[in-house]
């Protein structure tokens, strides 16, 4: 089930490459059917996924042994944690695929680039394999890497050499710590389970140490988290607004899903004695992240270093659930739960504010603040939109994001409290900046300029509504995805 | 019944309102006065039938409401209050984005009776952010000038800033006792009940618009006057006083703070008091008394006796209102706010009654209910000892004196140039300013001994000679009032006393000391980044070159694949860079043979 959800993507991919005839409508409406069934086969293996006491961790599991020698397979299989990021990650490229494309040209490859995404994205949270791991996590950079290069505007490809090759020396990092991390396991085996289960450097201080470097570092640039971050900004402006959704929403978690299933799952002691350099990485990224994403003047930047705050606020999460081997376990889960549900909430929320910002992009060619305002006027729907999403994203309570924050403040606090209190400030300096650019971009006076700003079309509303409601629902009733997270957190941590 | 109804009914209703909510002015007050009828009637029995409410958001977090009698109390009075000015606001307020407004206001009502039914510190602080937002929205509602959003966001990061507090409550709450749940809290002890009790005092000093945060209730002059009626009678700056007294019980076990929320309401009310005696505008007159008159709530928690700080909280809802109301409506025929311009009196009599009543409450004129509260207070303030009793007296002096002034030259008597508003905009300030002299009563023995009873208020004894000496003051407060209006109406336009009128510099003070030093940061903090971006190209580029030359030198002893791969690899780097797409899987494939490398390398190593 979980394999077909990694290969029907791709093999929407090959169809688009090969189908010439197509035209645009065809073309997408090909994509989003694609896209939309491994959404639909994770739903059915959500719908089986058993949350009893007892159940195993990894479920919907399949092997098919490819190198036995080395201890390399086909393995798949989703915990709690996983198939929550996988589900978010589906249901964000059947948004981001039916979002008009700002440049129609070579739409083909843009839609087959798009499926080949998903088909890597998914493959890296729904594998059991660290061989299988890292060549999906590469392998998304370079779809990245062309969606940006080739459909982004200004300095497209300079931002997308950059993203490249700043992320891809981070995964080289990534690379020599499993190797490392395979070596030390007896037998040599690449199978997740079975290095969770083994603790392979266990005991082993120096060791230890520097593969979880090696491994954290690698997932700090892909989170990115400060000062490891400088290569989002650029990427993010650059790119296509759909492109820019799954960079935010999909690609950024990678890093901290990573963090949790390799180092911190796979190399306990390790992680819990470089939790608090780990914690101060991130509020470090909190705080650098939400003052520094203030003083921008362009609004897709904006948001881009708001994604720095958030994904501070689960690797805190992270942090602090892994600082300890035993005791605090109901704090520690809640610190767990909350980060992969910031995870969730901020695929859905940032997701929808880059897709807006695609929008704002293909409608007037900026993203300079100052340069609109009084949209409301013309673009009601854009403006609930945006509101909404901007709400979410500095925590009000209602919405997706403050159910996360909440619990990984409450969850962190019992483990580092001076730490997570001073990341409060955070939420503070966000609210200000999000609310600054609603006040800059849709009130006040319009201008003539903007007089003929289109409010969204059908099609952009529905892709908008969908997310945004998932972000209310979760907001106001989170316990069919607490109680899917939270199953694997307890597992996690109890075991 | 479950008690999540009474907040649930006027939050669906309203969102249903702000999105398809009819034009029609007469449909608007119907729709929002029957949903705000039915929540009142709802809140009723919920008290009467003892409702508890308890949803359970999994991952061991559940969300609980109850009631206890003081709570019970403000959840009536939120509603009833709400009625009236929600009713008005459809009939008055400018027909643009009206769905949106009335609304919006039901939405706001929604979150304090989430607030006040709240349980346990979650539940309580999703209401709390909540209320906030709404002010925003509020305070921003006509946002064609970008000034009012603007003033909404003020307000926002402000008590946001003190939501922190609660924020931080909740969080060591929960590290200490594994719940959120008020009752837990009983059990606190050492730091942790600092940081609760503390947390909670901040965010209830910043939404009450305690000094220093009392700016905020200036810019939320900027929404339309219904909003200003609903946020500072009934619902936001209530919510602080509120919380107070809720959690009074639990928190006054902390060290020394009976004592900060004793002295931050006093200072509060003395110079909310001079704030209000020296503005000349009429909303920022009455903010400024709200200040005030939250500031002697806190005094009578701080002195042990919340249920008074409650039964305060009820009158001023029933006498601010309808100031505001009525403030709204002279200003919005003088087309100014300016106090020294309006004397509407001979204009709209009727309007001008209500504000009367309203205005001889706020001074604590026996026999309105307002005086009896005050000097509930008072007698609180004395058990508290003298000096908090002479500045409860004081600020009284002050708040005569500014009521008085309010009424004279808002509506005293001036020309009868224009017609008086109609019905239905008169409607809302006399039914509050009715109840207003309804509570009366309290005056009477009985009837607050019995409603005290029922309650469960314990009401604090006092001596005559503080009641002797306030009612002197009061008087003495009111000639000056008097004295005022007559022979320097235009106070507050000019000089020092303009000055001190905007909140004593405190605004100044804020933007000087909190807004610029935080905007320089996050300028010089942001171009530190953009430079290091610059410094990340330059090395990466420098690195990539570097890597480029390596690899050709050795690159021709290599594969076959390699050299043509470095190639591109160079033009990666700089000139060409149209190129660079097709170079890169390229480049890509030289990365995973260097990683097979290694991976063989290293097999050798462990093997």
């Amino acid at each position: 089930m979980l394999t077909l959800a990694i290969l029907v993507p791709l093999a929407g991919a090959a169809l688009l490459m090969m189908a010439s005839g197509l035209g645009l409508r065809a073309a997408r409406w090909t994509a989003v059917a694609f896209a939309a069934v491994p959404l639909l086969l994770l739903v059915i293996v959500w719908a089986g996924f058993d949350n009893g006491p007892g159940a195993p961790a990894f479920q919907a599991t399949a092997e098919v042994p490819w190198i036995p020698s080395l201890g390399v397979a086909w393995r798949v299989g989703v915990d709690g944690i996983s198939l929550a990021l996988a589900l978010m990650s589906a249901l964000l490229f059947v948004g981001c695929v039916a979002w008009p494309m700002e440049n129609p040209d070579r739409f083909r490859a843009y839609y087959a680039w798009f499926l080949f995404l998903e088909c890597v994205s998914l493959g890296l949270f729904l594998v059991l394999d660290l061989l299988l791991f890292y060549v999906f996590f590469d392998l998304s950079l370079v779809g990245m890497f062309f969606l940006i290069g080739r459909w982004g505007h200004g300095e497209a490809e300079r931002a997308a050499l950059k993203f490249f090759i700043y992320t891809l020396a981070g995964s080289l990092a990534i690379l020599l710590a499993i190797i490392a991390l395979v070596l030390s396991a007896d037998p040599v085996t690449f199978d997740m389970r079975a290095l969770i289960a083994m603790q392979p450097l266990a005991g082993m201080d120096l060791r230890g140490g520097l593969i979880l470097l090696g491994f954290v570092l690698g997932f700090a640039v892909k989170t990115p988290l400060f000062p490891l971050h400088t290569w989002l900004p650029p990427a993010h402006v650059n790119a296509p607004g759909p492109a820019s959704a799954i960079l935010a929403g999909v690609l950024l978690k990678m890093g901290t899903y990573g963090l949790i299933r390799i180092p911190f799952q796979m190399l306990r002691e390790a992680f819990a004695a470089w939790s608090l350099p780990i914690a101060l990485l991130a509020l470090a990224s909190i705080l650098w992240g939400s003052i520094v994403a203030f003083a921008q003047t362009d609004m897709k930047r904006r948001i881009a270093y708001t994604s720095v705050n958030h994904m501070g606020y689960a690797v805190l999460g992270i942090a602090a659930a892994g600082a300890l081997l035993t005791g605090s376990e109901g704090a520690r889960s809640f610190a767990l739960t909350g980060a992969v549900v910031e995870m969730v909430a901020h695929g859905l929320i940032t997701g929808a504010l880059f897709l807006i910002a695609g929008g704002v992009w293909a409608r007037a060619e900026t993203y300079e603040m100052d340069r609109f305002g009084g949209i409301a006027q013309v673009a009601p729907k854009m403006t609930v939109a945006a509101t909404l999403a901007a709400f979410a994203s500095l925590g009000l309570p209602g919405l997706a994001g403050f159910v996360a924050e909440v619990q990984i403040f409450v969850g962190a606090f019992a483990v580092f409290p001076w730490i997570a209190a001073v990341a409060l400030l955070g939420i503070l300096i966000t609210a200000a900046l999000f609310l600054r650019m609603l006040q800059q971009m849709f009130f006040g006076k319009l201008s003539e300029a903007r007089a003929g700003f289109a409010d969204l079309a059908p099609r952009e509303t529905t892709v908008l509504a969908v997310l945004l409601a998932l972000v209310v629902l979760i907001g106001l009733w989170p316990r069919w995805l607490l109680t899917l997270v939270d199953g694997a957190t307890q597992t996690i941590l109890g075991g | 019944m479950t008690l999540w109804l009474v907040p649930l009914l006027p939050m669906l209703a309203g969102i249903a309102i702000a999105a398809f909510g009819p034009q029609s002015r007469r449909a608007l007050a119907a729709i929002s006065g029957g949903v705000l009828a039915a929540t009142l009637i709802l809140a009723v029995l919920a008290v009467a039938g003892d409702w508890t409410g308890a949803l359970d958001w999994g991952g061991g977090i559940a969300l609980t409401a109850r009631l206890v009698p003081l709570s019970a109390l403000i959840l009536v009075m939120v509603p009833a209050v709400a009625l009236p000015v929600t009713v008005h606001a459809a009939l008055h307020e400018a027909q643009r984005g009206l769905p949106r407004l009335v609304g919006l206001m039901l939405l706001f009502t929604g979150g304090m009776v989430l607030v006040v039914a709240a349980a346990d510190l979650l539940t309580l602080l999703i209401g709390w952010e909540l209320i906030g937002a709404c002010s925003w929205a509020l305070i921003g509602h006509d946002w064609r000038d970008r000034d009012n959003p603007a003033s909404g966001l003020y307000a926002f990061v402000m008590t946001r800033f003190g939501d922190l507090g609660l924020f931080l409550a909740a969080m060591a709450a929960f590290g200490a006792t594994g719940s959120f749940a008020y009752d837990a809290l009983g059990g606190l002890q050492g730091p942790v009940l600092l940081i609760v009790a503390y947390g909670v005092l901040l965010s209830a000093a910043s939404k009450a618009g305690q000094v220093p945060f009392s700016p905020w209730l200036f810019r939320a002059m900027a929404g339309p006057s219904s909003v200003s009626a609903l946020l500072h009678a009934a619902t936001l700056v209530a919510a602080g006083a509120y919380i107070l007294a809720r959690l009074h019980p639990v928190l006054s076990a902390a060290t020394g703070w009976s004592v900060t929320v004793l002295s931050v309401g006093l200072a509060t009310a003395l110079a909310g008091g001079i704030v209000a005696v020296l503005q000349n505008h009429a909303k920022r007159l009455l903010a400024g008394s709200t200040s005030a008159q939250l500031g002697l709530m806190f005094v009578a928690t701080g002195s042990g006796y919340p249920g008074v700080a409650a039964l305060h909280l009820v009158a001023h809802a029933f006498y601010k209102a309808p100031l505001f109301l009525a403030a709204g409506l002279a200003g919005d025929r003088a087309g100014t706010y300016a106090l020294d311009r309006l004397r509407l009196g001979r204009v709209m009599p009727l309007v001008a009654g209500a504000a009367a009543v309203a205005a001889l409450a706020l001074a604590a004129i026996p026999p309105l209910g307002g005086a009896w509260t005050k000097e509930e207070i008072l007698k609180a303030a004395e058990a508290a000892g003298p000096w908090v009793a002479f500045g409860v007296v004081a600020a009284g002096a002050m708040s005569a004196a500014y009521a008085t002034r309010f009424l004279l030259l808002a509506f005293g008597i001036g020309k009868a140039d224009d017609e008086s508003p109609a019905w239905p905009e008169i409607v809302g300030p006399l039914a509050l300013s009715a109840v207003t002299l309804i509570l009366s009563a309290l005056w009477l023995g009985p009837v607050s001994g019995d409603l005290a009873a029922l309650l469960g208020i314990a009401l604090p004894e006092g001596s005559r000679f503080w009641l002797a000496l306030s009612l002197l003051v009061v008087a003495l407060g009111v000639a000056s009032g008097v004295y005022l209006s007559r022979e320097s109406p235009d106070l507050g336009t000019a000089g020092t006393a303009a000055a001190a009128a905007d909140w004593l510099g405190l605004p100044t003070l804020v933007f000087r000391a909190v807004v610029q030093p935080f905007e320089r940061l996050a300028t010089s903090a942001a171009s530190l980044d953009t430079r290091a971006v610059d410094g990340g190209i330059r090395a990466t580029v420098t690195l990539m070159e570097w890597a480029a030359r390596t690899s050709q030198r050795f690159g021709e002893a290599a594969t076959d694949g390699l050299p043509e791969g470095t190639a591109r690899l160079t033009s990666l780097a700089g000139r060409d860079l149209r190129r660079l797409q097709t170079g890169m899987s390229h480049h890509y494939y030289a990365y995973l043979v260097g990683g097979l490398a290694l991976i063989i390398v290293f097999l050798a190593l462990g093997a």
